[in-house]
């Protein structure tokens, strides 16, 4: 008798001493016994549900966590071209949403972003994926982070792209930001890299002025509208404007433009935004001696405990100006300019309130709490309206461009609008995003498919990570100049080193997303998952065997992730 | 070579020349000797074999199980308690097919207790599918163990080979023993054709559905045909090596040609054949050994029967309530033939109980008187019974007029 | 919700036969769902690889994996009774040592087979120094026949001959405290493993398989059906079990103890209870039934000052992270 044989007969005739042979279990399918299929299920995770740049976080960090840093980066750009710029300036609620913040501490992800980000603007990586152009051809107007991101995933899908600024260079916007905040060069780095795809860029076009509406409609397929805002609002207390008045934004373009600022001895800034704060830093740094921020909003800390409305400034920013000297007077607003002839000398101050009623903010001043702050100079960074020229027909009487849900300006088949300058703007981030939305719905326009729903994301509950299989760690804590040195326009914060920014992409606890942890391998009771890794390039790790699997749940239940979900059979 | 040695020394030294792997005991009078005389053979390197001295018969024969399944030939022995404790294994080792040899030094079992001889012990176990082979002497027992494992090995069967237990294993008797050349050449290397192995794995002793557990069984039963003609040729080849025979399945001395006839196993043949020798047995006799009772040989028997009128058949154990086991079989095997004789079931030399000349002349005597079914017991002394009208009340009557539990006989 | 990519129409079996990893316990088998014992049976073997010979003793495995003509095994396999598998580890493993073959021998008990029945054999098998590693599925009563209480059963548990009732709440006796009496033995290598911690349970057997003489393994495995969970919890019950302290992780080596799984974050019994039926009676609103959760909660704080098993510190959350996964199935290795 050869054992080695299985031989035909086996289950037809018994064997001496009733012996069976190896793995003959095979034959019985306990797939039949399951009245519930596990499913590997990828589900949002919070940090891509909230990004808004809809970037796709865990997939680049646990490429990065791989040590795979240019397939992390080729991850990422596929959503947002510009992640140097983003991992400095976004506010990253990514890592306010962070699962892994109820854990320990969220993970670093913007720290994650800049060095994907800066590793290959050192690297000169290509982007990936770019096909050949086609024959469509599209209109952006404004290369500020909603245009640059349009043109460039228009672009990626074979499109054709004029882009109209009214600048010389590209960056709209993001290039007023101080350099200690966003190096000139990485802007500029990036803006080029997307330039440099194909895209025919025409600088210094302004729209009204060097190019109409109606030759971009005749000559293009569509349009898409990013100009951002440009004219700052007009400013004045009780009807009084002083003589020498610069408005804040006015001041950043000065300083990038020439390089030099006026030196006050006390200055007042009105206002609680990115502007106000960016403003107050530089001038500190250029030489002027005192810089006050007045807003009647709130400073951005521990904001649960608070009743009023926050600075709308980055958090963290706001931080750093206090740190280096800006002092701000929140809760207050102006209530008098003393003036002098037409010169200011000082602003009176009053107690004041924002505050959320009814889904908009109102303004509340209490007479009586004034007190006098003596200032030379008073500058309004109190926000910028949208610049009219040229979008007359579209804007009718509004200061807005009014805009669908797919980005169309009402009324019209083949403009689109984003960025800034439709409501509900303001991050960088946020502009990417919706250059990449528009720019996805142009392409089914061009290519005339019909309008694709896209679902909002639902991120994985906290309840759905099983966190007995982490560890707490440390975590990692970008690299800060200190305040004291802090007196050039060189970077505060550093791109992390390699192994170090590899480690914290490797603290991601993956929600939604599969860890390749094994688990749901390991813990099979009825080795019916099985592992892919190194047979046939399959794109996916693991497999559930259903002829096998008898429905338990364990790997759902013992999944880290949450990338098992349980569906009832049929 | 020929030497005087005590029948545990003997056997000791059979199992030895068939070189086993595997020794696993635990210890039992009256096996002991057997196993301590293994036990200085390993000692002394003329055994290479590993001795698994078990906390109990029943590891012993699952070591053995367990030795044998892994390819190496196993050896224990037993007597019993000894061979009931390991009833359970026994059955296990059969319904595996795992060729195992085994000595039981047959002993009567408790309770009462005696340590004294009798075939109580291998017949309690006669259906749990062993061969059992049963040694008149000495040189039957060396002889037999070596046709054992050659059995054993071919019909993948375990054998149990019965030598009864002082009589035979404390007794020094001249022994031809065999040289290790003339073992070897009738014993080839043991290969388990199920050997468990890494490297050609299979699952053994598995769970049988009703739809094929008659036909594991069959297979089993079947086997044991195979065993019959294995036995037979074993001893015929090792005569041919040894000069010696066993007597085959069963085996016919005294009157060959008389109608009366005796039938035993074990050593008390050796007391038959000399009290008919000397003609104490009073009359011509036909004496009959029934060597194997498993398998048992009905055809054998039907032979070595024929023409007789009547038999006294002796069981050396007793089923409670229902008799002689032995001569219920034999009864059985000649039923329904035409000249079957008349059968004397005698239940005797239980317990160590020495049968004699006498013994078996007022076994003969009793069969003239006998009816069809009758059982006796032999020797037994009525006025070693309580009288039938004293039952005792408590166990204070109950308690023995003398101190001395063992009375000289008068 | 994005479904997992579709990888098209794969060959199953060919991907099952080039798993990379050693599959002693093959699919198919018919254990219930969430089955512990299954799960730690495969993982023994992932860890001790093919060339083993298997002994196992009658329950649930032996039954469940070989119906003939089926055998789930992919491994040498003997079964032979309840009681005696540890002396049949011993005669295959004797033969073995007079062959000259290193294939190494396991024996598989649950704790029927190890607490109760076929403890002699075991205690036999360690005195007598043969090199096997006996590891003991430990599911805590007699689950092939039914439920009914062993030797290991723990103190309040319900089983079919412990029952809950008016006048009883469950088991009245200890489990017994087997390690111990294992240790006296002396033998070199001792460990409890549970399958919540498959990696620290897969490095013990590499530990004992490594050391030469006998070894003994005292796995927890969480039976869904006989305490009463549900099969996605198997995992979750048992470490729990050991988060309690009701089944420390122990090593130990010549009767001393040498490594400990250090528990973090101590979690009441109740927690561990309240997800079995066969504590349930415990939690009700009663002076008998506290008072034996009480006792249970004792025994696990027992177990933890025993033992010294708080761990201290903002230190991994076991002695040597071996329930902590890593990206790409590194834990594994």
């Amino acid at each position: 008798m050869g054992l080695e044989n299985k031989g035909p007969d086996r289950a037809d005739r018994v064997t001496p001493g009733g012996i069976a042979f190896p793995g003959t279990s095979l034959e019985n399918r306990t797939g039949s016994w399951r009245l519930m299929r596990p499913l590997f299920e990828t589900a949002p995770s919070p940090c891509h549900a909230v990004c808004p740049a809809q970037e796709n976080i865990p997939d680049y960090l646990s490429l990065m966590a791989r040590d795979e840093p240019r397939r992390a980066w080729e991850v990422l750009v596929s959503d947002n071209p510009m992640p140097a710029v983003t991992g400095r300036v976004c506010p990253h609620p990514c890592e306010t949403d962070c699962h892994r913040g109820r854990f320990d501490a969220p993970v670093s992800i913007h720290s994650v972003e800049r060095f994907l980000g800066d590793a290959a603007l050192r690297e000169g990586w290509p982007y990936p994926a770019i096909p050949p152009l086609g024959e469509d051809k599209v209109a952006v107007v404004g290369a500020g982070p909603a245009g640059l991101s349009c043109a460039y995933h228009l672009r990626r899908q074979g499109i054709r792209v004029s882009l109209f600024d009214q600048f010389p260079e590209a960056g709209g916007t993001c290039r007023i930001i101080p350099d200690y905040r966003l190096p000139s060069l990485v802007l500029s780095g990036e803006a080029e890299r997307i330039l440099g795809l194909g895209i025919t860029f025409y600088p210094g076009k302004k729209l009204g002025r060097d190019v109409s509406l109606e030759e971009l409609e005749a000559d293009y397929a569509a349009v898409f509208l990013s100009p951002g805002r440009q004219r700052s609002r007009a400013f004045s207390v009780a009807h009084s404007v002083p003589a020498n008045l610069h408005h804040g934004i006015d001041l950043l373009w000065t300083w990038k433009n020439v390089g030099a600022l006026p030196r006050w001895d006390r200055v007042v800034i009105v206002g609680g935004g990115n502007t106000a704060i960016d403003l107050a830093r530089t001038l500190l740094r250029t030489g002027t001696g005192e810089v006050h921020v007045v807003t009647d909003e709130e400073i951005p800390v521990d904001r649960e405990s608070q009743k009023g409305w926050p600075m709308p400034a980055i958090a963290r920013e706001v931080g750093l100006a206090i740190g280096e000297g800006v002092r701000i007077h929140a809760g207050r607003s102006i209530g008098r300019l003393l003036l002098r002839e037409d010169r200011v000398v000082g602003v009176e101050l009053v107690h004041a309130l924002k505050e959320l009623e009814a889904k908009s903010p109102v303004h509340r001043a209490f007479p009586g709490t004034e007190t006098v702050l003596e200032a030379d100079q008073v500058i309004p960074a109190v926000g910028q309206d949208l610049d009219s020229e040229g979008l007359e027909r579209l804007l009718k009487s509004r200061d807005h461009l009014a805009v669908s849900n797919d980005g169309r300006v009402e009324g019209n088949e083949r403009i689109f609008a984003g960025g800034d300058a439709v409501p509900g703007g303001g991050l960088v981030s946020a502009a990417i995003g919706s250059g990449h939305r528009i720019a996805l719905k142009i392409g089914a326009l061009l290519r005339g498919e019909g309008p694709s729903a896209v679902p909002a994301l639902v991120p994985l509950p906290y309840s759905g990570l099983n966190l007995h299989y982490f560890d707490h760690g440390s975590s990692y804590e970008p690299m800060e100049r200190a305040p004291g040195a802090r007196n050039g326009f060189d970077e505060i914060e550093t791109t992390g080193s390699s192994d170090l920014i590899r480690a914290e992409a490797d603290r991601c606890l993956s929600c939604g997303h599969c860890l390749e942890c094994d688990n749901c391998w390991v813990l099979c009771p009825d080795g019916a998952v099985l592992k892919t890794a190194g047979f046939g390039n399959l794109p996916v790790p693991y497999l559930f065997d259903y002829e096998y699997c008898k429905g338990c749940g364990l790997c759902a239940r013992e999944c880290p992730s949450g990338h098992i979900r349980m569906v009832p059979e049929e | 070579m020929r030497d005087i040695l005590e029948g545990s020394e003997a056997i000791a030294r059979a199992v030895a020349l068939c070189r086993p792997q595997v020794v696993a005991a635990y210890p039992i009078t009256p096996q002991t000797h057997i196993v301590e005389g293994l036990a200085r053979l390993i000692a002394d390197g003329l055994l290479d074999a590993e001795l698994v001295s078990v906390e109990s018969e029943f590891s012993a024969a699952s070591v053995v199980l367990g030795a044998a399944s892994a390819g190496s030939r196993s050896y224990t022995a037993s007597a019993s308690q000894g061979i009931l404790l390991m009833g359970e294994v026994l059955y296990n080792i059969s319904g595996m097919r795992v060729p195992v040899v085994l000595t039981c030094a047959n002993r009567a079992v408790s309770a009462p207790v005696s340590i004294w001889n009798d075939h109580q012990d291998s017949m309690a176990v006669r259906d749990s599918g062993w061969i059992q082979l049963y040694c008149a002497d000495n040189q039957e027992a060396v002889d037999t163990t070596i046709q054992a494992f050659r059995i054993s090995e071919r019909v993948e069967l375990p054998v149990m080979v019965c030598v009864d237990g002082f009589t035979l294993t404390h007794t020094l008797e001249p022994i031809d023993l065999p040289d290790q050349a003339q073992v070897d050449r009738f014993l080839p290397p043991f290969r388990f054709t199920r050997k468990l192995s890494s490297e050609h794995p299979f699952s053994a002793g598995t769970l049988v559905s009703p739809d094929f557990f008659t036909e594991m069984r069959y297979l089993q039963h079947a086997a044991f045909e195979q065993a019959a003609r294995e036995i037979l040729s074993a001893d015929r080849d090792w005569s041919g090596i040894a000069g010696r025979s066993c007597g085959g399945l069963i085996a016919v001395e005294g009157d060959r040609e008389a109608p009366t006839g005796i039938l035993v196993m074990g050593s008390v043949f050796g007391t038959l054949l000399d009290a008919h020798r000397s003609g104490d047995l009073g009359r011509p006799v036909r004496l009959i050994r029934l060597r194997s009772f498993r398998p048992f040989p009905t055809e054998a028997l039907r032979k070595a029967t024929e023409g007789l009128a009547a038999l006294v058949v002796l069981d050396r154990s007793l089923s409670p309530g229902s008799g002689g086991i032995v001569s219920h079989e034999v009864r059985s095997a000649l039923y329904g033939l035409p000249s079957a004789p008349r059968i004397l079931s005698v239940a005797g030399g239980l317990g160590g109980r020495d049968l004699r000349a006498e013994s078996f002349r007022t076994m003969l005597e009793g069969l003239d008187h006998a009816g069809e079914w009758d059982l006796r017991f032999a020797d037994l002394d009525p006025d070693r019974l309580p009288k039938a009208d004293s039952a005792p009340e408590s166990l204070a009557d109950a308690a023995p007029k003398s101190t001395n539990p063992f009375p000289e006989k008068e | 919700m994005a479904s997992a990519s579709d990888p098209g129409p794969v060959d199953l079996a060919e991907l099952r036969a080039a798993q990379p990893r050693f599959s002693g316990l093959e699919s198919g088998h018919g254990a219930c769902q969430g089955c512990g014992q299954a799960l730690a049976a495969r993982l023994v073997l992932e860890a001790a690889g093919p060339d083993v010979i298997v002994a196992n003793a009658t329950g649930c495995l032996e039954i469940f994996t070989t119906p003939w003509p089926l055998s789930a095994w992919n491994v040498a396999w003997i079964h032979s009774l309840f009681e005696n598998v540890a002396a049949v580890a011993s005669g295959i493993e004797a033969a073995l040592k007079i062959q000259g073959r290193n294939t190494k021998v396991l024996a598989f008990a649950g704790d029927g087979g190890t607490f109760d029945i076929g403890f002699q054999a075991l205690s036999g098998m360690l005195e007598r120094n043969h090199d096997v590693l006996f590891v003991c599925f430990d599911n805590e009563a007699y689950m092939n026949t039914g439920i009914q209480r062993s030797g290991s059963t723990p103190l309040g548990a319900w089983t079919t001959t412990s029952p809950a009732g008016k006048t009883r709440q469950g088991k009245r006796h200890l489990k017994k405290d087997l390690l111990t009496i294992i240790a006296a033995h002396g033998i070199p290598y001792a460990a409890t493993a549970s399958v919540a911690y498959p990696s620290d349970l897969r490095s013990k057997v590499r530990r004992a398989l490594s050391t030469e003489g006998p070894s003994f393994l005292l796995l927890h495995s969480p039976c869904p059906l006989g305490w009463g969970h549900d099969s996605s919890l198997t995992i979750a019950v048992d470490r729990l079990a050991v988060e309690s302290g009701l089944f420390p992780l122990l090593e130990l080596a010549r009767g001393q103890v040498i490594g400990r799984m250090a528990i973090r974050t101590v979690r009441p019994v109740r927690e561990y209870a309240e997800l079995q039926s066969r504590f349930g009676h415990l939690l009700a609103d009663s002076p008998e039934a506290h008072e034996g959760l009480e006792h249970l909660q004792a025994i696990a704080d027992a177990n933890i000052e025993r033992y010294g098993l708080l761990a201290s510190g903002p230190e991994p959350r076991d002695s040597e992270g071996a329930d902590t996964v890593r990206r790409g199935g590194t834990r594994w290795a």
